[in-house]
């Protein structure tokens, strides 16, 4: 019996590394045929970091004329936009397909993953792989101002640099799991693109400003059903400001596990209702 | 937790189960009514009105291994809802799918390392990419053995002239000869099943008659199970053993082609050339009674020396026919042109 479960784990562990493997080599492929046309790339990158910072000069220009946000200075917004940046690309860099699922829905590509002996998202995500250098530099930029500043001032020591990368990861966690989750809606309803301006773009768009800036039903639905305001508020209250406690970083790795978890149940129960497509 | 690497089934167990066994298959779409204006889709997906379609209604059948089946029906009759729920792309609404003894809905990632599925209308190639990269990567996708990748691209490259286009994108490939690689991807982890969905759809003759004859290769020679899913006739005269027909979601034949054609009971066309012509025993009716009245034969044209006539030979003899037709005038020679298979899918599909 004891033998049988050794085999069954190094099985699994077998799989797991080939599943890894796999996942490489995907990605791979994903750079090879985006590098054909280098162009787009190019041309690509550099309107994605034009209109990224065209977003928060906008904001800034708001904050310059009145200088805070409910006792949030124009640095401090300027990280929890960083923030919502970077965790942004991560998500967008390794789960773009699943944030296009849509197009797979509605012309019928998705039978094609079935039909492979893989997990649909395993086969899915490193079709979207794509680097993302415009949103990188802009969001790195904006927070190293940011830090620049908070760090003369006293305001952070470096400490809040591994904390702030920490939130970040997590922050992408999030924002896979809320994508993920509203992509599962596109089973049911096939065109979710609806949905996604509201859990998705408006929510973090939202979550770029101090929560408290918003009614209390609305700051509540932002930390619970759609949790973008953990990506960068929540941690921000600790990091910058010094509220709550230490115990926020524990906080931030269950909860967007849990979310990964629950959206990825969604998930697969979302798959034995896709109806495909006619041919 | 599916693995890859649980692939391995009971032989024994695996020999003696049906390749494909389907029970009582049903599928219903449930489409919810668009809703129209503003906001559309945020209201659709709180809409609680929906259509109900019956794609395919209790549908059940057993394909023993080394089978060649042909599944036809018109467009819209469930054929296309059928391979997906065999293939464990769709979850049926009720009854069962069995392949080899497996579930492909509950063991998908098991059932899908030993299918090979290829959909005419869509490529599982990477598009950008040279060919035989793709080969690359669904060989790691598989688990196939560098050797074994090397030795069967070596017999498909053959048998589907593979080489002429080995280093060009997919892309650029031409239909046929995206359909031939695609097909050879299919079959690169060695599968005991083939899905074909539409192989031949759009192709000219000679892409056609390449690609029947590796399927028939593939079958013969190599045992494999195939179904396939067409429009053309020719492919079920030519390969297929086995004919299913689906018409509005139902079975509505299975059996061979002559059975098929059998079944529907086509007349046979019969034209006999009189050395010096002929008298019809009544002028002018198209519809004639044979002199004992045992039978009718429906006269389809004639000329001064020739009359062709289409009787129906599940309740006739042949025979019979020529020696009433010999009463007619002094027969020189005769023709006979059994029923086209077009003409009998146009009948099946009304």
């Amino acid at each position: 019996m004891n033998e049988r479960k050794a085999a069954g784990v190094t099985d699994r562990r077998l799989a797991l590394r080939n599943y890894i493997k796999l996942y490489l080599i995907l990605i791979r492929t994903s750079i090879r045929s985006r590098m054909q046309y280098r162009f787009n790339f190019a041309l690509g990158t550099l309107l994605a970091a034009i209109i990224q910072l065209s977003e928060f000069l906008m904001v800034a220009i708001v904050l310059a004329k009145f200088g805070a946000v409910r006792g949030w200075t124009m640095h401090e917004v300027g990280y929890l936009f960083a923030v919502m940046t970077l965790a942004k690309t991560l998500y967008r860099t390794f789960a773009n397909e699943v944030h296009n699922l849509e197009r797979y829905l509605v012309e019928g590509e998705l039978d094609q993953l079935l039909t492979k002996p893989l997990p649909v998202l395993l086969s899915l995500m490193p079709r979207g792989f794509r680097l993302m250098p415009g949103e990188l530099l802009q969001g790195g930029a904006i927070l190293a101002w940011a830090f620049g500043e908070m760090l003369q001032t006293g305001q952070v020591t470096w400490w809040a640099v591994p904390q702030t990368l920490f939130a970040i990861v997590t922050g992408g966690v999030v924002l896979f799991a809320i994508g993920m989750a509203t992509a599962t809606c596109g089973f049911w309803t096939t065109r979710i693109s609806m949905l996604q301006n509201m859990t998705e773009d408006a929510a973090q768009t939202a979550a770029r400003y101090p929560l408290t800036l918003y009614p209390g039903w609305m700051s509540g639905l932002l930390l619970t059903a759609i949790p973008v305001g953990l990506v960068g508020y929540l941690p921000a209250l600790y990091i910058l400001r010094g509220e709550l406690g230490l115990w926020v970083f524990p906080v931030l790795a269950a909860a967007s596990c849990l979310a990964v978890l629950l959206a990825l149940r969604f998930w697969k129960f979302g798959i034995s209702k896709y109806q495909s497509t006619g041919s | 937790m599916e693995t890859i690497s649980s692939r391995a089934v009971p032989t024994v167990q695996a020999e003696r189960e049906a390749a494909i066994e389907a029970v009582g298959l049903c599928k219903s779409f449930k489409t919810p009514v668009v809703a129209q204006g503003r906001f559309s889709g945020i209201r659709s997906l709180f809409s609680r009105e929906y259509t109900t379609k019956e794609a395919v209604r209790d549908i059940g059948f057993t394909v023993e291994k080394g089978d060649f089946v042909g599944y036809i029906g018109p467009n819209g009759a469930g054929k296309s809802t059928t391979i997906k729920m065999l293939t464990g792309i769709l979850h049926p609404s009720s009854g069962s799918v069995k392949l080899a003894g497996v579930d492909p809905h509950r063991d998908r990632l098991r059932c899908a390392s030993r299918l090979g599925v290829v959909f005419g209308q869509r490529s599982q190639l990477w598009w950008d990419l040279p060919v035989k990269d793709s080969y690359d990567i669904l060989a790691h996708m598989y688990g196939v053995k560098d050797t074994d990748k090397a030795r069967r691209l070596g017999e498909f490259a053959e048998l589907l002239d593979l080489r002429e286009f080995w280093d060009t994108p997919v892309r650029k490939l031409s239909l046929g000869q995206r359909m031939r690689a695609d097909i050879a991807a299919a079959m690169l982890h060695d599968p005991e099943l083939l899905f074909l969905d539409e192989p031949t759809i759009g192709l000219d003759v000679n892409a056609k008659r390449n690609i029947r004859g590796f399927l028939k290769v593939l079958n013969e020679e190599f045992g494999k199970t195939i179904l396939l899913t067409t429009h053309d006739m020719d492919d079920i005269e030519q390969l297929c053993r086995r004919v299913m027909v689906i018409g509005g979601g139902r079975l509505t034949y299975d059996g061979t082609v002559e059975g098929l054609r059998r079944e529907i009971g086509l007349p046979t066309e019969i034209k006999v050339t009189y050395r010096d012509g002929y008298v019809l025993p009544r002028q002018g009716d198209d519809l004639i009674i044979a002199a004992d009245s045992r039978f009718a034969m429906h006269i389809v044209s004639r000329t001064e020396s020739t009359l062709t006539v289409e009787v129906n030979r599940q309740e006739v003899r042949t025979m019979d026919v020529l020696r009433e037709l010999g009463h007619w005038g002094e027969i020189e020679d005769v023709e006979m042109r059994e029923p086209d298979f077009e003409e009998i899918i146009r009948r099946v599909y009304g």
